[in-house]
């Protein structure tokens, strides 16, 4: 339990919550980071917000990293990804494009992730979100058990 | 147009701050805090990482709120309507999208904020995973029938 971080998870998850607050009462859309991204492609009329949302999150994320450092990102900054399982002999670059396959291909067709079914969806009591929030939780946690790559 | 207006994008640009910040300060950007929340094999041994519970529920409790406020306006600050998810059905696609989705976050503790958050301090690969993601996306794309009438027409 050492690496357990009520506090700051507690602290980040309400400025999470609050992000989607302000673009839910704002502009009336779902703060769904799979959602925003993925509708960049094709570009439509609303590419400029989904872009402007994606900048600043990245320099909310880099901005608070150099005002609050000592949160850190594990300890060490920048945070690393993570090798696949040694004994399943699979090339880095290999596992990450699967990964990364899987999770854009996933989100498009699932209409969602961890944010826009997670946190807005549940939000939103949304039969459709409790779903989808069930079966990828529980897909991901037989995935880390299989692989055993923690 | 409302979706061009100043005070549109300073408020999509003001939630995109605030959501990057809340994934830095929870620590959610770190592929390896997220796994250790999805390795419940390590619950009996004590080694288990709660933390990622704790981030979600109060995010939850945070927007639950707003949408109550929501429901008691006709329509938010800066448009006209507020955009409603449209799918109403529990299909396969839904349930198999979040399975793939499951098998690729469980294989890299890594779900779209954070992938997007860690441009801010790229480790090495990011770059790569996230052109398979812009991939991945492109490609559930052409399942996903395009259009918003032809949508609604599928969702119900």
């Amino acid at each position: 339990m050492e690496s357990f971080t009520p506090l700051t998870a507690a602290l980040g998850g309400s400025l999470i919550g609050l992000a989607a607050a302000v673009l839910w009462l704002g502009n009336g859309r779902i703060a769904g980071i799979s959602g925003i991204f993925g509708q960049l492609l094709p570009p439509a009329q609303t590419v400029v917000w989904r872009l402007v949302f994606l900048a600043a999150l990245v320099l909310g994320a880099w901005g608070t990293s150099r005002l609050f450092p000592a949160v850190g990102v594990g300890g060490v900054e920048p945070a690393a990804l993570v090798p696949p399982p040694a004994t399943w002999g699979v090339p880095p670059p290999v596992w990450l494009i699967v990964a990364g396959l899987l999770i854009g291909f996933g989100t498009k067709i699932g209409n969602g992730c961890t944010s826009g079914h997670g946190v807005c969806g549940l939000a939103r009591l949304s039969l459709r979100s409790l779903v989808a929030v069930l079966v990828f939780f529980g897909v991901a946690i037989i995935t880390v058990t299989v692989t055993g790559i923690v | 147009m409302a979706v061009l207006r100043p005070p549109y994008l300073a408020t999509a640009a003001l939630s995109g701050l605030l959501f990057g910040a809340g994934l830095y300060v929870s620590q959610m950007v770190d592929p390896l805090k997220v796994l250790r929340f999805l390795d419940f094999t390590a619950i009996p041994s004590g080694g288990w990482d709660p933390s990622l519970a704790f981030v979600i529920v109060p995010a939850i409790l945070v927007m639950f709120i707003a949408v109550r406020i929501g429901r008691g306006r006709s329509a938010p600050l800066f448009d006209k309507e507020f955009h409603e998810p449209e799918y109403k059905r529990i299909d396969t696609r839904l349930v198999g999208g979040a399975a793939l989705f499951g098998i690729g976050w469980g294989m890299s503790g890594i779900c779209p904020g954070p992938a997007i958050a860690l441009i801010a301090f790229p480790p090495d690969g990011v770059w790569l995973f996230l052109a398979a993601l812009v991939v991945g996306s492109y490609a559930g794309s052409l399942i996903v029938p395009s259009g918003h009438a032809k949508r609604l027409v599928d969702a119900k």
